[in-house]
């Protein structure tokens, strides 16, 4: 008894030991990794459409467009695409990108928009000061911390310049039709905001 | 029958030299001893006892005091240390340590321990005697196994009498039932955290003279207004605001630093212009002390990494907790509730009195250099730069 406790408790049994977890460990992740490089991604379907937006019934062509999700393991926001059937009128295609961004729930992506947010309304300005009325969820639903509210603005600035390289320049968030300081108390959001 | 191909096989290779490496680096079982540049002082193998890191009492010598001197009675498990002109009595599996003859007596959280016939001594007294031996400051950072240890006169002594009348403020984030910042999976709250660390800068601060005020101290809800007022009101000369932080990714971990700039990432769309008249001055006024702001931050950032596992980042955007502050202003985030290990670490008093140890000093040698603009790091104060 006392010598298989002094074995358990060696650094030989300890190094080994641990060098064989490590040998199973990589073994794993291998087959992981190529189980998953053989699986390919089937994107969500494109978002409804509004009933009445479209004045011709015509359904538009789908498109290519990228929205800003945050890769949990680079930590960074980046772009994932997505196909939807876009409409040409600016701002009616703002809602729907802004619409899908928050819908949108990839599963190796996170979503930095608080669950249950609705975009309201959209208006974009003779400015290029693009207007993003949200649900209070925004705000009220945000998890705090900086990082997740920088997160969270970096994410709706960056899909939209990215869809609107040249018809705007700034955004302006607003909670259910008012300007709100700040979503959950650090980043200032009294002014548009542009990168 | 599956044959792993080449492509496979290579991406097994390399994973597992990552990870023999990695695995490498995990079991480095030694605990470094550094000065205040980070120069090494001493590399010591340690030994774990339950989960605590016991050094031997040779360590002493080598990090500490080489004059120190060391009897052991193994058969009475006593251990006598003489070092700096003082006798310490230790017993093998007891806490105590009594200094010269009772004079002063410690508890320590763990006991020394005769390990494989040697006497050992648990990390904490590092941690906790040494600052009774002799006048230094010992920091301790778990994650990377390294012990900075500085004297206390080398970074107390430049501080001019106009410098040492500042008030400095230390602004906890948040408070109250309304607002109870971010929290943790398993129930911590920001709002509690912040003002557990604000309390101990406030302690700490009066073994070192310096002046400092609390936007609260107690979980009560303060406006931004409010706190803008109580700094103005105590005539601040520095401003740091203590948040705890969350993201949407567990991997997200470690302290940040963030200051207030209406031109960082995102930017405004004009910050000599914001559109609401009276609003004009109060964002001008923390934009003026953008140079001082980043000064004092970087001096938390030199300070506060020696606690990190990863270098910290410094992050300038429009801030809407610093916008109205007419003073030198950092934010400092201590960790991500949304993270387990630093979670873990946050709710550690351990660890909330090592942080507040860092900022103390970093105010310390922030305050030492303004108006010394001879020294390589001095800064100068006395008027709000231009913007930008
Ligand atoms: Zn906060």
């Amino acid at each position: 008894m006392n010598l298989l406790r002094k074995i358990l408790h060696s650094r030989l049994f300890m190094v080994w030991g641990s060098t064989l977890v490590a040998i199973i460990i990589c073994l794993a992740i291998t087959l992981v990794l190529i189980a998953h490089s053989k699986r390919t991604r089937i994107l969500d379907a494109p978002s409804k459409l509004p009933d009445t937006a479209n004045p011709t019934d015509i359904l538009p062509p789908p498109e290519q467009v990228n929205i800003f999700l945050l890769n949990p393991t680079s930590l960074e926001i980046t772009p994932v695409q997505v196909e939807l059937r876009l409409y040409s009128e600016p701002t009616e295609r703002l809602k729907q990108i802004v619409s899908a961004l928050v819908q949108e729930t990839l599963p190796n992506y996170r979503n930095p928009i608080p669950r249950g947010t609705l975009l309201n309304e959209a208006y974009i300005d003779s400015q290029k000061t693009a207007y993003l009325d949200f649900s209070h969820h925004l705000a009220d639903g945000h998890i705090g911390g900086t990082t997740a509210e920088l997160l969270t603005v970096t994410a709706i600035l960056k899909t939209v310049f990215d869809a609107f390289p040249n018809e705007i320049i700034h955004v302006q968030i607003l909670i259910d039709g008012k300007e709100k300081k700040t979503l959950a108390g650090h980043l200032n959001l009294s002014q548009p905001l542009r990168f | 029958m599956w044959f792993p191909s080449f492509k496979s096989l290579s991406i097994f290779l390399f994973i597992l030299i990552l990870i023999s490496v990695t695995h490498g680096i995990a079991h480095a079982s030694t605990v470094r001893f550094v000065d205040g540049e980070g120069e090494t002082l001493a590399e010591v193998e340690f030994k774990l006892h339950q989960e605590i890191v016991y050094l031997p009492v040779e360590t002493l010598k080598t990090a500490f005091d080489p004059e120190m001197t060391h009897e052991y009675h193994r058969p009475r498990k006593q251990l006598i240390l003489k070092t700096k002109g003082k006798e310490l009595r230790l017993r093998m599996g007891n806490t105590t340590v009594n200094i010269d003859s009772g004079k002063q007596t410690f508890t320590l959280p763990a006991p020394p321990l005769a390990i494989e016939g040697q006497p050992m001594l648990p990390i904490h007294f590092f941690r906790k005697i040494l600052e009774h031996l002799d006048d230094v400051e010992v920091l301790y950072n778990p994650n990377l196994q390294r012990i900075r240890i500085i004297p206390k006169t080398a970074w107390a002594l430049d501080i001019s009498d106009d410098t040492r009348e500042w008030t400095i403020i230390i602004d906890p984030g948040h408070g109250g039932e309304g607002d109870l910042g971010c929290k943790s999976q398993n129930g911590l709250l920001e709002k509690d955290i912040v003002l557990a660390a604000a309390k101990e800068i406030k302690k700490l601060s009066e073994q070192h003279q310096l002046s400092i005020h609390l936007t609260r101290d107690q979980d009560t809800e303060k406006t931004l207004i409010q706190r803008v007022q109580t700094a103005n009101r105590e005539q601040g000369r520095l401003f740091l605001s203590l948040h705890c932080n969350a993201s949407f990714s567990p991997n997200h971990k470690g302290m940040r630093l963030y200051i207030n700039n209406p031109n960082g990432q995102p930017r405004f769309r004009t910050s000599e212009m914001p559109r609401f008249g009276k609003k004009r001055l109060n964002i001008l006024n923390q934009a003026n002390y953008l140079k001082q702001s980043k000064n004092f931050a970087n001096v938390l950032q030199k300070e506060l990494n020696f606690l990190a596992e990863n270098p910290i980042v410094i992050t300038e955007f429009p801030i809407i907790t610093l916008s109205d502050i007419s003073m030198p202003a950092v934010l400092l985030e201590l960790g991500y509730l949304s993270n387990i290990d630093d979670a873990k670490r946050l709710s550690n008093p351990d660890h909330i009195s090592e942080l507040a140890v860092a900022i103390i000093r970093a105010i310390q040698i922030y305050s030492a250099s303004v108006n010394q603009p001879s020294k390589s790091n001095g800064f100068s104060e006395r008027k709000p730069s231009d913007t930008n």
